[in-house]
């Protein structure tokens, strides 16, 4: 944070500190100052809702992590030979490999997969992974293609604010979906054939989503950054000389701080599940496991082994929840208007 | 008025020509072999290298591709002679191409799939302003109440639960484990052949479109609402002794309704545009199950065509939107 706005920000949080429940606060320090990000955290560590849900966060965060691990861990793979001998012949697993005819075993501890007798846990915790990773990595695009509009369009003005406004509303009529289903099938002809097939596929998709993702960044940026250019310290920089670029990194970015943090912990679950969403449409990820090919297999087999379907589908709503309701916590948490 | 309704027409012919123009050259440059597909339909999976050359030849693709755009949008206008493979098939207009894997004319199969996706995106959509508006108007009279804020969470809740996953449990619970009367049996029928059976078959579908969707605009016409419930007019109808009734319903809602009426617009769009996760959950063949089947068969012609009709239902949308609100709110065509 720079100086100039830490003062009279601090002033606004610390004459709305807590009133007194509290023990071990700021109170019994008397005046002691505190960064607002400081004060931010102090709040959202207040918020019982905010607490689980970031532990189910740190939990999936974890789980990607160290899928590979904790793969070894259990004895579990995603590759299966000769799938037949672990199947009834309508697809669905033999009872001494667990659900839905079996008990559980250690062997396979989510049970096995019908019609590939693939392993459960393995397939999850792989999925786990590439969902997380692909919607961390296209929030992180997204991101800083939406701030750089965002502030260029904001701070200069003029003709470059109205081709990038734009260019904004144009990719937001755009419906995603439909954007996404369009590229697939041209990302599969164009390399199809090609070595790094999977990586591309994978790199095509964080790309749609970013694509589709940075508009609201941009807006909000663009927005913040209207009436940020006009303060005093801005306009003082200004005076002072301050090159263009070093204004919009050292003085207007580090303002813009709290708004981006809201918005890339609400566009993150956006991400999950837009990236489940289009493998359960076989427009996604394909040749890695993805908690949207669960879904979709998973719907024929619902009748008699609903836990296959619910694997992925129970991922999915809890660390979107919990993305979503952090999201809302960090925004209350981080602006200086509410009050608690 | 007419010269505001006149900009926006030529506005919107702008955007549809770049937007065409882009979807073509998306398709024009994007796959390196564009005829591969065709080619493995025609000769059953034994494309040589010589057939495709034949294959891209009669497609189109060695020609310049301005000069193919030309055919393209003429073909949409007035129809076009195609011939491949040596058989000549006339393409009526609006000619979109030919499918690869059924060598029929795309829109022959895109007609008949029109209907269905027009159904559920109507019913859905009249669903969202049915049950969302009256419950937000209810919240915002009631605004801070327990209820109220119960409403608010709970449907924060709700809206952050993927919409395919609503709508998945939906299907699985209430017609492959419950198998419900009447909605219990997701499908399309024509209305024209069994209205009963229309609104059975789709029930389930614009039930889930209904119920995620209106979260979004119990939201809107909540915060619409109490924004327009502190204006000075309500004061005063409220002074001039009117029944709360007429005040609510006469004089803010109306008001509070403009804003709502855009983004109810731009969504109904949206859902033209595509129902793809209600059309693959609920099976019900619509473009959106249509196209979705054709990246499996990489049929690129049927690809492309909704594509072009989704921008169309978009900046048709748009245009009806823009032109409804300077109808509904004269400040904007003053402006």
């Amino acid at each position: 944070m720079s100086a100039q706005t830490a003062g009279p920000e601090t002033l606004g949080q610390l004459s709305e500190e807590p009133k007194g429940e509290d023990p071990g606060s700021s109170k019994t320090r008397a005046i002691t100052g505190k960064s607002p990000m400081r004060i931010a955290l102090g709040r959202l560590l207040r918020d019982k809702i905010a607490l689980v849900c970031l532990a189910v966060v740190l939990f999936f965060v974890v789980i990607a992590i160290f899928a590979g691990p904790l793969q070894k861990l259990f004895g579990v793979t995603t590759e299966t030979a000769y799938p037949s001998q672990f199947l009834n012949l309508d697809g669905t697993p033999r009872a001494e490999f667990g659900p839905p005819y079996g008990g559980f075993t250690w062997d396979h501890p989510f049970g096995i997969a019908p019609r590939t007798a693939t392993d459960n846990l393995a397939f999850w915790l792989q999925g786990a992974q590439n969902s997380l990773q692909i919607a961390t990595t296209a929030t992180i695009v997204a991101m800083l293609v939406g701030v750089t509009v965002g502030l260029l369009g904001g701070f200069l003005g003029g003709v470059v604010d109205r081709i990038l406004g734009f260019i904004t509303d144009f990719f937001l009529t755009l419906p995603f979906i439909l954007a996404a289903l369009t590229i697939a099938p041209i990302i599969n002809e164009r390399f199809r054939d090609s070595d790094n097939y999977a990586t591309i596929q994978v790199i095509a998709l964080i790309a749609v989503l970013a694509g589709f993702g940075w508009m609201s960044v941009a807006r909000l940026v663009r927005g913040e950054v209207l009436s940020l250019r006009e303060r005093e310290f801005v306009q003082a920089a200004r005076v002072m000389g301050m090159p263009t670029r070093r204004l919009l990194l050292k003085e207007l970015l580090p303002n813009l701080v709290a708004p981006i943090i809201v918005a890339s912990s609400l566009m993150l679950p956006a991400f999950v599940a837009a990236e489940a969403g289009l493998a359960f449409l076989g427009i996604g990820v394909t040749t890695r496991p993805s908690w949207g090919q669960t879904l979709n297999q998973g719907i024929g087999f619902f009748d008699n082994y609903p836990l296959y379907l619910y694997q992925p589908l129970i991922a999915i709503v809890a660390i979107v929840l919990a993305l979503n309701l952090l999201g809302d916590a960090l925004r209350d948490a981080l602006d200086p208007k509410t009050r608690r | 008025m007419f010269a505001y309704i006149v900009k926006r027409l030529l506005a919107g012919l702008v955007v549809l020509t770049l937007v065409s123009l882009s979807i073509f050259l998306l398709f024009w440059y994007g796959p390196s072999e564009p005829a591969r597909a065709m080619c493995d339909s025609k000769t059953s999976n034994r494309c040589s290298p010589e057939k495709l050359e034949v294959f891209t030849e009669e497609l189109g693709y060695n020609n310049p591709w301005a000069s193919e755009f030309g055919t393209y949008v003429g073909g949409i206008v007035t129809g076009r002679d195609i011939t491949v493979a040596g058989q000549t098939t006339r393409c009526e207009a609006p000619c979109l191409g030919l499918s690869y894997s059924t060598g029929k004319p795309v829109w022959e199969d895109m007609q008949s799939r029109i209907p269905a996706t027009v159904s559920v995106a109507v019913g859905g959509a009249a669903l969202y302003l049915v049950i969302g508006v009256p419950i937000g108007v209810a919240a915002s009279r009631r605004r801070g109440s327990t209820a109220d804020k119960a409403l608010v969470s709970g449907f924060l809740v709700v809206s952050s639960i993927p919409y395919y996953l609503f709508a998945l449990l939906a299907f699985l619970y209430f017609a492959v484990l419950y198998e419900l009367p009447v909605i219990g049996q997701p499908g399309y029928v024509p209305l024209t052949e069994s209205p009963v059976e229309w609104a059975g078959g789709l029930g389930l579908a614009w039930l889930c479109l209904g119920l995620w969707g209106c979260t979004a605009y119990t939201r809107y016409s909540r915060g619409a609402m109490v924004e327009a419930l502190s204006e000075d007019y309500v004061r005063t109808a409220k002074a001039k002794g009117l029944p709360q009734r007429t005040v609510v319903y006469k004089h803010a809602l109306r008001a509070a309704l403009v804003p709502v009426v855009t983004i109810f617009g731009i969504d109904f769009g949206t859902l033209l545009a595509g129902t793809i996760f209600t059309e693959k959950i609920f099976d019900i063949n619509g473009i959106g199950l249509w196209a979705l089947n054709a990246v499996g068969q990489k049929d690129l012609p049927i690809v492309q065509a909704t594509a072009l009709f989704a921008a169309i239902a978009l900046i048709v949308s748009n245009l009806v939107v823009d032109l409804l609100y300077s109808v509904l709110d004269p400040r904007v065509r003053l402006s």
